[in-house]
């Protein structure tokens, strides 16, 4: 028989405010960390063992946060919010200093996405002024890389997610748009490589597997809809999964590549598994949307944790299908 | 001479042996003397005696003999005697002569003597008479005399006295009664020696001897009369059953045995054979055609047995029914009998006064009765039927009694079926429970023979089926898990999922404000708004008390005008339990306007009784102590998604009344012994008046659209009970006398009222009023009208048709003895002191 659907371990609550975005921290040695940004301006670093918030850092001056992450190997936060800023931290020795920032121009919710280069140098690809711009820079010097704009009229961008394929020589940029459009950029040629029509509705998110060239994207409808690159780097759609409820707000692979969890407008968290996309566990305790999910990157994998924030101000934590993971 | 010579040379020898026993001490005379006298019973080629004489001992000297020994029976020879001798010699002869007289003396014996050894002695000679077959060759000797040679009265009191031999043997035996003569087995006895007695007049029939069979026909209706058919006929029932199934003779003998029976105990035979035996067909083989040539069997059959008694089981019914059914004589007597059940079933009286045990036995007559017509016939009826089932239909329907009502549905539609109406049936929608379910499953004729004849091999054949499917499922398991490695490596079933089923589909977002539900009821034309704003209504309500005490009343309005355009889920309990909530919250108006509206025009009945029902409901919570973890909102609404709306649950209505009774019982025995509850301030005590005196002020005044004291006794009858309700609720407040008084008044007038729901609701609110009046006001008060009460309620208890109303009848009339008694008790008390 079926289990029962799961409880929180613990849930994370004094934000004050809808969590927009989550992130991980826990690779190094030290106090696992787990980084939220609020919708007042707050970039919570909420500390796993104490279960406290440990620094609260203002940097967009009171203007909701979209989008937090690290830079690797470096005490670097990365931070994004409405007020059309992207922030550096240096958050080295306890301090939570804003070292450097960006104006992106862009007014919409879409969030930026990271890639690590080489040691030391990142890209960073945001949505632009213009309504389909992307552009891509590199940290820490700022650098243009390019900007990327589709021909055809796809409204704003959505969602955009960077990654280096193992084999092509450049990284390549995968973005959901207005309309329900996916597109491939290459960003070295600055050319679009692959269209496809995903959903009827805008894109809301979209998340990616480099390892096995599969992806899945969520939108407002009952949907998720999933596909997958062939070898000419062509989208191709794959089934889609329905869903209860309509509305995904954010899609999230586990580090090992064997879940998919979705943040529902339902105000719950799905669990799948990320081979066939089989439901495997709906996790309630939310009272609102929830707005984020994240998987923690421990390197033990059976302290690997799922982290969800919600509309309702809170954050759960979840250790779910942890159990199974040094057997596969 | 030659006549005369055997007869005279019996007494002189019998005269002989009498003056030896009572003389003589030498054991050898006494042994030789009882052995002549043995001689004269002895058959058989080396018999001493002549058959003449052994006829003329039988006749004119064994009973003398046998008196004879019982007078001697403290005499020194019979001590002398052996163990082997006395039980050889002495109860022999008690055993061998003929059984009628031997019964007849050992019965006289047995209810003369005193406890003693004699006593003992006499009870294990007829212990061994029974147990040796003797009652068997009793009858059978009397099958043998076709014609009766014995005076009527000896033939009275020996049915007597086997018919009585246990209640005898009881009365003298007390604790020490032996098994065989306990009813049950002495009457499993009785019974397989009558089959006995048969069987041999069968073959004595078959061999060309006439045999009569009067007097097992008397033995067999003296024990039925008598009370014992049960266990007679559990033995006889089969026997005769498989016997008559091939046998000609068998046949006739069971026929004419039944024809035997006296008139006055045929119905016992009769309704004994019919609850024994399965099925028609058997019944009709013992039976015959009896119901034509016998009126009192005819009476019982068709008459009795269907219209005036109802405590059969269905089988019976079917028996009885198929009986008349199967012969083509016994036909005209299905039809009469189908025409008299369908009066009974249409009559709006006995609708009206007859127990509904009985209504429903009727129904299910009727319906097997008309299933067993043919088609022919059925036109024949058709009308007749057709005006049945619609007069009788509209009396069902009438009724305010659910199970009534349902009745008189599923009789509709089975006869409208059966029928066959231009190919049109009657369809209600009502509730199908067990007894809907039975009813509708007489209307499927139970094909097949009577079950006796099924062989066990019913029995293996579950067995087998249940080895096969466990291994279909292996086979079908295995192919799956061998299709299953082929299809795909890397799957997702490492994880096992976990249980979803609570992954429903989200409703839109609910109203924050109680003023916006208002607006969202009045105006709103979503459907999904309107739902919300009710399901979040009451929880509101209990929220934010003084925003609710703003707009109670039109809240109170708009909801009670509300009707459920959009078929949501649980509308009536959302409603109701907000209208609950609106008057607990704000008592005062919203009862006032509650109150007011129960009486005013253009309200349906639907409107009045949730009006009552919410006054009931709301009364209930206040007078409930406010326990500081109360949450009402969750605690009602949660289970209000998943139980019916009470007022259309008829059960609901029947427990809640029979709670209430028990709880009131139990309070008035155990009341002392409960601990003391913490005291807390009783919310409802101040305002039951506003709930009750408005509801009294404007009964009897008839409305063009509402007429409480004419056809709207539905209503009525709820009144009264809510009344009841906040009667006793009430009790303890200083209000209590004056509605006592008030109620006891009211009703006065309706105590009478031609609908059991009414009647059960006066009874309810007398119940009540005893209950809650203190009993110093119910003496002084109500001194005048308390005999009458009295009066009427004896009555009801005795003579109602309704059971419930019998038994709170009584219930009242306890509650009130014991109030007038603890009140006489202290007035005794006090006046000692003073």
């Amino acid at each position: 028989m079926s289990r029962a659907a799961p409880s929180p371990i613990f849930t994370l609550r004094g934000a004050g405010a809808p969590l927009n975005t989550l992130h991980f921290s826990c690779h190094g040695g030290d106090t696992p960390l787990l980084f939220s940004g609020s919708g007042k301006g707050a970039i919570h670093m909420w500390n796993l063992n104490t279960r406290r918030a440990e620094t609260v850092a203002e940097g967009h001056s009171g203007n909701s946060v979209v989008w937090v992450n690290t830079l690797q190997g470096t005490d670097t936060l990365i931070s994004q919010g409405r007020d059309m800023r992207v922030c550096l931290w240096d958050l080295s020795e306890g301090r939570t200093a804003v070292l450097d920032s960006l104006w992106t121009g862009s007014v919409g919710f879409c969030q930026c996405s990271l890639l690590e280069m080489s040691t030391g140098t990142h890209l960073l690809a945001f949505a632009g002024q213009q309504t389909e711009e992307i552009k891509i820079v590199e940290l820490p010097s700022k650098t243009p890389v390019c900007t990327l704009i589709p021909d055809a009229k796809l409204g704003m961008v959505m969602c955009i997610k960077l990654w280096q394929p193992d084999s092509g020589p450049g990284p390549l940029l995968l973005a959901g748009y207005e309309d329900g459009s996916l597109l491939l950029w290459d960003v070295t040629q600055r050319a679009q490589l692959s269209q496809t029509k995903a959903h009827p509705e805008p894109v809301m998110c979209l998340t990616f597997d480099p390892q096995c060239l599969r992806g899945v994207s969520g939108s407002s409808e009952k949907d998720l809809c999933s596909w997958r690159l062939d070898g000419q780097n062509n989208l191709q759609l794959q089934d889609s999964v329905p869903l209860v409820n309509p509305g995904v707000s954010q899609l999230c692979v586990r580090g090992d590549g064997k879940l998919l969890a979705s943040a529902g407008w339902d105000h719950r968290v799905r669990i799948f598994g990320w081979k066939k996309l089989r439901p495997l566990a709906v996790l309630q305790y939310h009272t609102d949307l929830v707005l984020s999910v994240a998987f923690s990157d421990h390197q033990d994998p059976r302290q690997r944790l799922l982290a969800a924030g919600s509309k309702d101000q809170r954050i759960s934590l979840w250790s779910i299908f942890n159990e199974g993971a040094d057997t596969g | 001479m030659d006549s005369l010579a055997p007869h005279t040379e019996v007494r002189v020898a019998v005269a002989q042996c009498f003056r030896t026993l009572s003389t003589s001490a030498e054991p050898e005379d006494i042994i030789s003397s009882l052995q002549t006298l043995h001689s004269f019973l002895d058959e058989g080629p080396e018999s001493r005696s002549t058959p003449d004489q052994r006829a003329e001992f039988s006749r004119a000297h064994f009973t003398r003999t046998l008196q004879f020994l019982l007078s001697n029976i403290q005499a020194d020879w019979l001590l002398g005697l052996s163990a082997a001798q006395r039980t050889d010699l002495w109860d022999g002869l008690f055993l061998r002569g003929p059984p009628e007289q031997a019964l007849l003396v050992l019965m006289e014996g047995i209810s003369e003597l005193k406890a003693s050894t004699s006593l003992d002695l006499l009870i294990s000679i007829t212990e061994r008479f029974l147990l040796s077959g003797r009652l068997a060759a009793l009858l059978w000797s009397s099958c043998l005399q076709t014609a009766p040679s014995d005076s009527p009265q000896l033939r009275e009191t020996l049915l007597a006295r086997i018919v009585a031999l246990p209640d005898l043997t009881a009365n003298r035996l007390h604790l020490k009664n032996k098994p065989c003569f306990c009813p049950q087995q002495y009457f499993t006895l009785l019974a397989s020696e009558m089959l006995t007695a048969l069987e041999r007049t069968c073959q004595a029939l078959k061999d060309g001897t006439d045999c009569s069979l009067i007097f097992v026909a008397q033995t067999l209706g003296k024990v039925c009369v008598q009370g014992h058919s049960g266990p007679v006929f559990a033995v006889m029932a089969p026997r005769l059953s498989v016997c008559t199934r091939s046998d000609m003779v068998w046949q006739r003998v069971c026929w004419k045995l039944l024809q035997n029976v006296p008139q006055r105990w045929m119905e016992s035979v009769l309704t004994g054979l019919v609850q024994a035996v399965r099925g028609p067909d058997a019944f009709g083989r013992i039976v015959g055609n009896l119901v034509l040539t016998n009126k009192k069997a005819q009476y019982v059959v068709t008459h009795k047995l269907l219209l005036l008694q109802y405590k059969y089981e269905t089988q019976v019914l079917r028996t009885v029914l198929g009986y008349l059914a199967a012969d083509r004589e016994r036909r005209p007597l299905l039809l009469q009998v189908l025409r008299a059940l369908s009066q009974a079933w249409a009559n709006p009286s006995a609708v009206r006064h007859t127990p509904l045990e009985q209504q429903l036995y009727v129904s299910k007559a009727l319906l097997l009765s008309v299933n067993l017509l043919r088609d022919a016939e059925l036109q024949e009826l058709r009308s007749e039927l057709l005006q049945c089932m619609l007069g009788g239909m509209q009396s069902h329907l009438d009724s305010s009694v659910v199970r009534i009502r349902h009745m008189g549905m599923v009789v509709g539609e089975c006869l409208s079926a059966r029928m066959d109406l231009n190919n049109t049936k009657l369809k209600f929608e009502y509730d199908q429970d067990e007894e809907t379910l039975e009813l509708l499953s007489l209307m499927t004729p139970i094909s097949g023979e009577e079950p006796e004849e099924e062989p066990e091999n019913g029995v293996t054949s579950p067995q087998e089926t249940s080895e096969k499917t466990p291994s279909t499922q292996n086979a079908s398991c295995q192919n799956k898990s061998q299709s299953d490695p082929g299809s795909d490596l890397d799957s997702d079933d490492e994880f096992s999922p976990y249980d979803m089923s609570a992954d429903q589909e989200m409703t839109k977002e609910s109203p924050r404000y109680l003023r916006d539900c208002l607006e969202t009821l009045i105006s709103s034309e979503d459907s999904v708004r309107v739902e919300l704003s009710l399901r979040v209504a009451e929880a509101l309500v209990r929220k934010n008390v003084f925003a609710a005490r703003e707009i109670s009343v039109q809240l109170t309005k708009v909801l009670l005008h509300t009707e459920d355009k959009y078929s949501i889920r649980g509308f009536l309990s959302l409603r109701q339990t907000t209208m609950v909530a609106l008057t607990v919250t704000d008592c005062i108006p919203v009862t006032q306007y509650l109150t007011t509206e129960f009486y005013s025009m253009n309200y349906g009945l639907r409107q009045r009784l949730d009006i009552l029902e919410v006054l009931a409901l709301a009364a209930q919570e206040l007078s409930k102590p406010i326990s500081e973890e109360r949450s009402p909102s969750v605690g009602v609404s949660s289970c209000t998604d998943l139980t019916l709306y009470p007022g259309d649950n008829p059960v609901h209505w029947r427990q809640v009344v029979e709670r209430r009774i028990q709880s009131k019982t139990k309070r008035l025995t155990k009341g002392a012994t409960q601990p003391p509850a913490k005291a807390t301030p009783n919310r409802y005590a101040p305002v039951a008046g506003h709930f009750f005196f408005p509801l009294l002020s404007n009964y009897d005044k008839p409305q063009v659209t509402f007429d409480l004291l004419g056809g709207d006794h539905l209503v009525l009858g709820r009144l009264i009970h809510t009344l009841g309700l906040f009667m006793h609720l009430a009790v303890n407040a200083p209000v209590a006398a004056q509605m006592g008084r008030a109620l006891l008044d009211f009703v006065w007038a309706v105590r009478y009222h031609v609908d059991q729901m009414v009647r059960r609701g006066v009874l309810f609110a007398v119940c009540s009023v005893f209950l809650s009046m203190p009993s110093q006001n119910l003496l002084v008060d109500l001194n005048e009208q308390l005999f009458e009460t009295r009066t009427w309620l004896a009555d009801v208890a005795e003579g109602d048709p309704d059971e419930d109303c019998r038994n709170l009848a009584i219930q009242s009339l306890v509650l009130l003895d014991k109030s007038l008694k603890k009140q006489l008790q202290d007035q005794q008390a006090l006046g000692m002191e003073t």
